[in-house]
């Protein structure tokens, strides 16, 4: 039967559906999108939905355990921090600076890399060995030490580390589109377009723009998961957002002198750093392998 | 030929370090304050100072001749004074540097002889339990953010269990010359009489460090041999070499492992300024004086010209890494040499 089996398969859908068809058998990465999806909500609507004011403190409420510990108070179900400030609302507003600005800076850094990895990928000769060297020079300064220069030249806060993620990412997209318009150039089908009278951004436009966008879905969810991680760890070095903002990576910086009282305020903020990072991660593999298995078949 | 290749590379690289050393330059114009202070790290130079400092550094012409001046202070070694303490930064890094190298060693020491079996386990067992259990820990591994793993850790181990110190290369109370830098060879080296007390003791301190910070490369092994052992698996050449009648383990060897750590080789130099960069933020929670430590406090001290050595220094450690990576990928693959060449 197998020999007749691409008599049953149904080559109607787009690629799109295609593609979807193929990531939802993967099990783990369906659980990923949904998680996803739950973060992407509550870094939308947190304000909304925080019991309380993240940044008001109770002096008469300071470092309760989560609720269901003995000492606890259902009041704040994840307990409070040293300044009886109620955790819940501090992670969920955490939600919109931690993930929501990772979302952010990594959509920014696609449309630059975008921009420059197609002039890349287009120029020949000199400009593109040029480009190629400034890139291998961009890709070899580690983020962390980018972002510690420019901060040095900014001055700390969160809207420099943001330029300075943004930065640090960029090289990583302008070297993907690059790879992939080169490789696609090299395809048959946009020789017989160039020699049907198409210019260069015709060829761009209607050739290797459909052609590219799985590849951009891919280098976006892998630029995200670090730009989760960087976010979060310049907050934790005291480089990115300052207190008293509700940040992940801050929260845990804030909490370290009290590792012995508290464990959980700093075990709590981290967690959702990992399960933030996770979801974005099965989400990559997961369309990695969706467009893997698409391109095959 | 090859020696084509290597010139290139050669090219590539120089192309490279001026590139830097022109980033490295301008900082000194770029950050707040006087350039000269930047580049000197002299805070307040007196009159009998100042028109020779302007005369060196020739401030007074164009940045064309600024910049060949900066490139000669550069070569001789004279990398300006530090402004916290007025040590010259070049010493100040042959200090730090080798402890940051030490640890990144014993990581990547770790992620082998971790990550390449375990790799090999997943793709081989890739639909068994084992398979799927160690591609697991390898995504978890891969999401962890580093800051909060190293506090788990020392929460656990050091604070609950009490089996490692949470802090420094070596206690207190033992005192090693520094010969090389490297802390254990210095101990064999230094000849006291408690050194084998003194070796347990560093050894203990380094545990918890290297094993947080072999994480992230473990994982990025364990994900990168198992792919690239499954592409290799469907190879034509072992099917071959299966139907010459070798057995498993020696395709796995001889055809499989050789031809699959290629491209783990050419990840490895490209994760490298990743695993630098956690390198960095594990010497701050580990206070592991290395320098990544000696950059975090020279940032919150204002200390440009310690900034500007530690970018020269870490930048060039990723260039030469990732180029020698890519060098080495290229003369063990007779089909990249093939590409470099044509």
């Amino acid at each position: 039967m197998a020999k007749f089996q691409w008599l049953y398969h149904k080559t109607e859908h787009g690629p799109l559906s295609q593609l979807w068809a193929s990531f939802r058998q993967q099990h783990s990465a369906v659980i990923g999108l949904m998680l996803f999806g739950f973060f992407a909500l509550i870094a939308l609507f947190g304000p909304v939905l925080t019991p309380y004011d993240p940044y008001l403190q109770n002096p008469d409420a300071l470092l309760l355990p989560p609720s269901w510990d003995d000492m606890g108070d259902v009041r704040y179900l994840l307990g409070t921090d040293d300044l009886g400030r109620d955790q819940l609302s501090r992670l969920i507003k955490g939600a919109s600076y931690t993930f929501g600005i990772a979302l952010i800076t990594a959509l920014g850094a696609m449309f630059l890399g975008l921009l420059l990895g197609v002039l890349a990928g287009m120029s020949k000769g000199f400009r593109a060995s040029a480009f190629n060297h400034v890139l291998d020079l961009a890709l070899t300064i580690p983020s962390l030490l980018l972002a510690i220069i420019i901060v040095a030249i900014l001055g700390p806060g969160l809207i420099n580390t943001i330029w300075a993620i943004m930065l640090a990412l960029l090289p990583h997209f302008v070297h993907g589109v690059r790879n992939t318009i080169l490789q696609q150039l090299e395809q048959e089908y946009v020789i017989a377009y160039r020699l049907d009278g198409a210019n260069n951004w015709q060829i761009l436009r209607y050739v290797i723009f459909p052609n590219t966008w799985e590849q951009l879905t891919v280098l976006f969810s892998m630029a995200l998961s670090t730009a989760i991680l960087d976010i979060a760890a310049l907050g934790f070095l005291g480089l990115g957002a300052q207190a008293p903002a509700a940040e992940w990576g801050l929260m845990v910086a804030d909490a370290l002198d009290l590792i012995y009282l508290s464990p959980w305020s700093i075990a709590l903020p981290g967690l959702l750093i990992f399960i933030a990072v996770l979801s974005v991660n099965l989400v990559s593999d997961g369309l990695r392998t969706a467009v893997r298995k698409r391109q095959e078949s | 030929m090859i020696w084509h290749y290597l010139i290139r590379r050669l090219f590539l690289l120089s192309f490279v370090f001026f590139a830097l050393t022109c980033f490295a330059f301008s900082l000194g114009h770029l950050f707040p304050g006087d350039p000269l202070v930047n580049f000197s790290g002299i805070s307040q130079p007196d009159d009998e100072l100042l028109p020779v400092l302007v005369q060196q550094y020739r401030l007074d012409d164009g940045y064309l001749q600024q910049y060949i001046a900066f490139l000669q202070r550069i070569l001789q070694g004279d990398w300006g004074l530090s402004l916290a303490s007025q040590q010259p930064v070049l010493f100040e890094l042959t200090q730090v540097f080798p402890a940051t190298l030490e640890l990144v060693a014993y990581a990547l020491l770790i992620s082998f002889v971790l990550g390449v079996p375990l790799g090999l386990l997943a793709a081989i067992k890739a639909s068994h339990w084992s398979g799927r259990v160690i591609s697991t820990i390898a995504l978890l591994g891969y999401s962890l953010p580093i800051f909060w793993w190293a506090l788990l850790m020392i929460m656990l181990f050091s604070i609950g269990l009490g089996w490692f110190p949470t802090s420094g290369r070596i206690s207190v109370l033992y005192e090693i010359p520094s010969v090389t830098g490297f802390m254990l060879p210095d101990i064999l080296l230094s000849g006291q009489t408690y050194w084998q007390a003194a070796f347990q003791d560093a050894i203990r301190h380094l545990w918890l460090p290297a094993f947080v910070l072999a994480t992230y490369p473990t994982t990025v092994m364990i994900r990168f041999t198992r792919d690239a052992m499954l592409n290799v698996w469907q190879q034509s050449y072992i099917k071959t070499a299966r139907a010459k009648g070798l057995s498993r383990s020696q395709v796995l060897y001889r055809h499989g492992l050789r031809n699959a750590m290629l491209p783990v080789m050419r990840q490895l130099g490209l994760q490298f300024s990743t695993l630098v960069t956690l390198a960095m933020i594990s010497e701050l929670i580990f206070s592991w004086p290395g320098i990544g430590l000696w950059l975090l406090d020279s940032i919150s001290q204002r200390n440009y010209p310690a900034i500007q050595g530690g970018l020269l220094v870490i930048s060039s450690l990723v260039i030469l890494v990732n180029i020698l990576m890519d060098v080495l990928h290229t003369l063990f693959n007779p089909l990249a040499r093939k590409q470099a060449n044509g």
